[in-house]
């Protein structure tokens, strides 16, 4: 490995990266390196340690632990100034465009031509010159006085692109470009980074769809967990192969299977459509079933959960909850009709970090706690320790602030409020993010107990040995439509994955571009 | 996770065209109403007032809007670097203020016998020694500008008063003189400074590369420190700059005044909204120099007309402070978000 020959043909080497994030490790020996001249993609699941890892190169983390070489020098320490300097460049996802800004002044900030001689900005030089780069790198005829604001996606994401080839840089890094892309437009992005690599530019190319890996890529490291597992060249390795190593098999005894009895309809959608995020969802869940659904990013499973909960409105089709047809059109109707949600930002929309355990806890329900407009606060403070209890919550006492637990009992919490609701129905987004193994056991013996007591449970997760077991069924969704539906005892998490990550496109040939 | 809701623009989701639609009816109507009741109110008050629309009258108003005006460029600035965001963005609360303790230095100064040599630096350093304080509560400790210069602007003032005891101070001088006196064409000299100082003012800021980072630092910090600019650095200098201003306008104010007159705090309204409308005389609604100049004239003509109307100026600052609320509401509705 550290031969002299085989590092000078590296533009990139971190090795054996590890850090840590308050107990939590994000990243646990990762190893990443990348010749030069050459296209490597990253992939790996949520929660493996890839944006850590990113983060960690561009300077915006320290590791905790290893070393980072670059052309063969290694580096203490990294800014996010040094990283620049060294030629290393990002593309993120969020596009850092001025808004109200042309085309020309985005594309020169900081380095903006000046008329010669004089402290004033050369616009004529600015709109010829941004209009001759665009032409050159990827012959588009974009007006340079178009407003940044008027752009589609993608136009803003050829700007950004050109601003950074405008720094000539030796390494850049595209972080999951296409989430906002239709196919076509990643087609051209597609072009562009082969042209860049034979320019002998080196890309790291972030994504979780395992086609468009395979696609560009000469070679392909995955996290899991926070290690890499592997460097394979993708274009000779099955993208089942792939998938399978994206996933961790040796947990499943982590699962509790319970029996529950499975009752009436409790959820029922007919033709749910949202345009732009899904179309066409029909989905039937009964008292006592757990239901999985699974995607990407943008395959629309986070807007139909939004949807059912009444955070967004869809366009078309039946929302039937215990029988009563009708759309929740806010929250507050969803929760009216016994629906629980809880959410994946568990700090932002699931616990108020600030208030107590018993406060969060009766939040949703203060009204059976209430009497002549009063709290009764001894009720409250029995039903909040019966509570803790049975969820074994680890807190010190019931006003120790939410704050001070960790994410796992947070995750608790979050569900408690909804259990001390009585809710019938329940939406779990992610549930089990960011939570350690023995909370997480815990919270799924929590569901399967939900269950039993006739709850129906929608599980949101792209945790997919989780979703494999602890749910009954599965349904993917891959660019917003519902492409399958699994038994969950019959398949396995690389099934799953190979259906969500569109791996069978490439088989089959076609483009599923849907809705 | 924002990035959760990212959509996937082929998709063609109607949901965002009818937004689309709404936004630029929203900026539409922004720019079109403003120049459209702009015109209104000059027509309005010409036709009452037949003496309204003359080179005289249009100097005068210019020549007795150059304080505000000279102020109102300051406060633009700051709202241009610190973005336009009515709660957390720029703001400088305290340049009513810091008129006041520039004038009141000057006054002072040259009452107690000092030149202009000494008396100009002096309220020049105020103003700008005002900013730094402003830059250093909102960069350095990081104070919401609207708290951290409502502070500053009650320390000032209590300061003024200190100094002035609450009087007024009187201050004559040759060069105070030239300034109250009327230029060519019988416009007052005051008018010409507003034109000179909007100009050079306007030079740096909209055309060096200073100003167009003074807007990327306002509008979208990320994008700036992503292109490697010295945020804190330019919003520092925002506050600075309209310190500078103040402290300008001091020396306007005593040259319009004959002396530091108490009460220079009623100017914060007419200030912010200036400022505030600078953004709908723009083409990309955002605030400009220039638009500052012509929303300066618009409330300085509203002003006048009134006097010449004979109608009461009290009602002046009651229709200040609609036309603020009808400024933010609509930029907030224009940025599809509400303060709430």
């Amino acid at each position: 490995m550290s031969s002299a020959t085989e590092t000078g043909n590296l533009a990139l080497a971190l090795r054996q990266l590890v850090k840590h994030f308050n107990g939590v490790q994000a990243l646990s020996g990762a190893t990443l390196e990348v010749e030069r001249g050459t296209v490597h993609g990253l992939i790996g699941q949520n929660g493996a340690g890839k944006s850590t890892l990113i983060k960690i190169l561009a300077g915006l983390y320290q590791p905790d632990e290893g070393t980072i070489e670059i052309d063969g020098v290694t580096h203490e320490r990294l800014t996010a100034h040094d990283v620049e300097k060294l030629g290393i460049h990002f593309i993120h996802q969020d596009r850092l465009l001025v808004p109200s800004f042309t085309v020309g002044e985005a594309l020169f900030l900081g380095r903006e031509p000046r008329l010669a001689g004089l402290p004033f900005l050369d616009r004529r030089a600015i709109r010829r010159q941004a209009e001759k780069i665009l032409d050159k790198y990827f012959g588009l005829k974009l007006p340079a006085n178009a407003l940044i604001s008027e752009l589609t996606t993608a136009q803003k994401q050829i700007v950004q692109i050109t601003r950074a080839l405008l720094d000539k840089p030796s390494i850049l890094v595209f972080d999951e470009p296409t989430a906002a892309l239709v196919r076509r437009e990643a087609d051209i992005l597609f072009d562009l980074i082969r042209r860049l690599r034979a320019d002998g530019i080196t890309i790291i190319y972030i994504s979780h769809y395992l086609n468009e890996i395979e696609a560009l890529c000469d070679r392909a490291t995955i996290l899991r967990n926070g290690k890499d597992v592997s460097t394979v060249d993708p274009r000779t390795t099955s993208a089942a192969k792939i998938a399978s190593l994206m996933v961790a098999r040796d947990i499943e005894e982590m699962f509790p299977k319970t029996a529950a009895t499975i009752g009436k309809p409790a959820l029922t959608t007919n033709a749910l459509t949202k345009a732009g995020k899904f179309r066409n969802v029909s989905l039937n869940m009964r008292e006592g079933e757990i239901v999985g659904l699974t995607g990407l990013l943008g395959s629309g499973a986070k807007d139909l959960v939004r949807v059912l909960f009444g955070l967004e409105a869809a366009d078309s089709g039946e929302i039937v909850i215990e029988g009563e047809n009708g759309r929740p059109r806010s929250p507050a109707a969803a929760v009216a009709r016994r629906l629980a949600l809880v959410p994946e930002d568990r700090r932002g929309d699931g616990v108020a970090l600030g208030l107590s355990v018993a406060e969060n806890t009766t939040l949703a329900s203060l009204k059976r706690f209430t009497r002549f407009g009063f709290l009764q606060s001894n009720r409250e403070h029995s039903e909040v320790d019966r509570l803790i209890e049975q969820l074994a919550i680890k807190t010190n006492g019931r006003f120790a602030p939410v704050r001070t637990l960790s994410g796992g009992n947070q995750q608790k919490v979050a569900l408690a409020k909804w259990l001390s609701r009585q809710s019938s129905l329940y939406i779990l987004d992610e549930p089990t993010v960011g939570v350690d193994i023995g909370s997480k056991v815990e919270i799924y013996n929590l569901i399967g107990k939900l269950a039993e007591r006739g709850a129906a449970i929608l599980v949101l997760s792209s945790d997919l040995p989780e979703l494999v077991g602890i749910t009954d069924r599965i349904l993917v969704l891959y660019r917003g439509v519902v492409t399958r539906e699994f038994i969950s005892s019959e398949t396995t998490p690389d099934a799953i994955l190979a259906e969500a990550t569109g791996a069978l496109d490439l088989r089959s040939g076609e483009h599923r571009n849907v809705v | 996770m924002s990035s959760d809701i990212d959509t996937l623009p082929a998709y063609g989701s109607g949901g965002d065209t009818t937004k689309g639609i709404g936004r630029w009816l929203a900026g539409f109507a922004l720019r079109g109403g403003s120049l459209l009741a702009f015109a209104a109110v000059l027509t309005f008050f010409s036709v009452s007032a037949p003496f309204f629309f003359t080179l005289g009258n249009i100097g005068n108003v210019l020549g007795q809007s150059a304080i505000l005006g000279v102020l109102a460029i300051g406060l633009t600035i700051v709202i241009i670097g610190g973005g336009s965001n009515v709660v957390k963005g720029g703001i400088d609360l305290s340049l009513a203020a810091n008129l006041g303790l520039s004038a009141a230095v000057y006054a002072t100064l040259i009452s107690a016998g000092y030149g202009d040599s000494v008396a100009i630096p002096g309220a020049l350093a105020t103003g700008v020694l005002i900013g730094i304080v402003n830059a250093i509560a909102v960069v350095v400790f990081g104070i919401v500008p609207l708290l951290a210069t409502l502070a500053v602007m009650n320390v000032v003032a209590g300061l003024e008063l200190v100094l002035t005891q609450n009087t007024v101070v009187s201050a004559s001088t040759d060069f105070l003189s030239v300034l109250s006196s009327y230029g060519p064409f019988d416009i007052p000299v005051l008018a010409y400074v507003l034109v000179i100082f909007t100009v050079l003012a306007g030079a740096v800021v909209q055309f060096t590369p200073l100003g167009l980072r003074l807007y990327a630092v306002g509008e979208f910090p990320e994008a700036a420190r992503a292109a490697g600019l010295p945020v804190r650095r330019i919003v520092a200098g925002s506050y600075i700059a309209s310190g500078l201003c103040g402290g300008l306008a001091g020396i306007l104010s005593v040259a319009y005044l004959s002396g530091s007159t108490t009460g220079a705090g009623e100017m914060l309204l007419p200030v912010v909204v200036t400022a505030l409308l600078s953004v709908v005389f723009s083409r990309r609604l955002v605030p400009t120099i220039g638009g500052t100049l012509l929303s300066t004239l618009l409330v300085g003509f509203l002003t006048n007309g009134f006097q010449l109307l004979n109608i009461s100026s009290t009602l002046v600052s009651g229709i200040q402070g609609v036309l603020i609320l009808l400024v933010v509401a609509a930029t907030s509705l224009q940025h599809g978000k509400g303060a709430v």
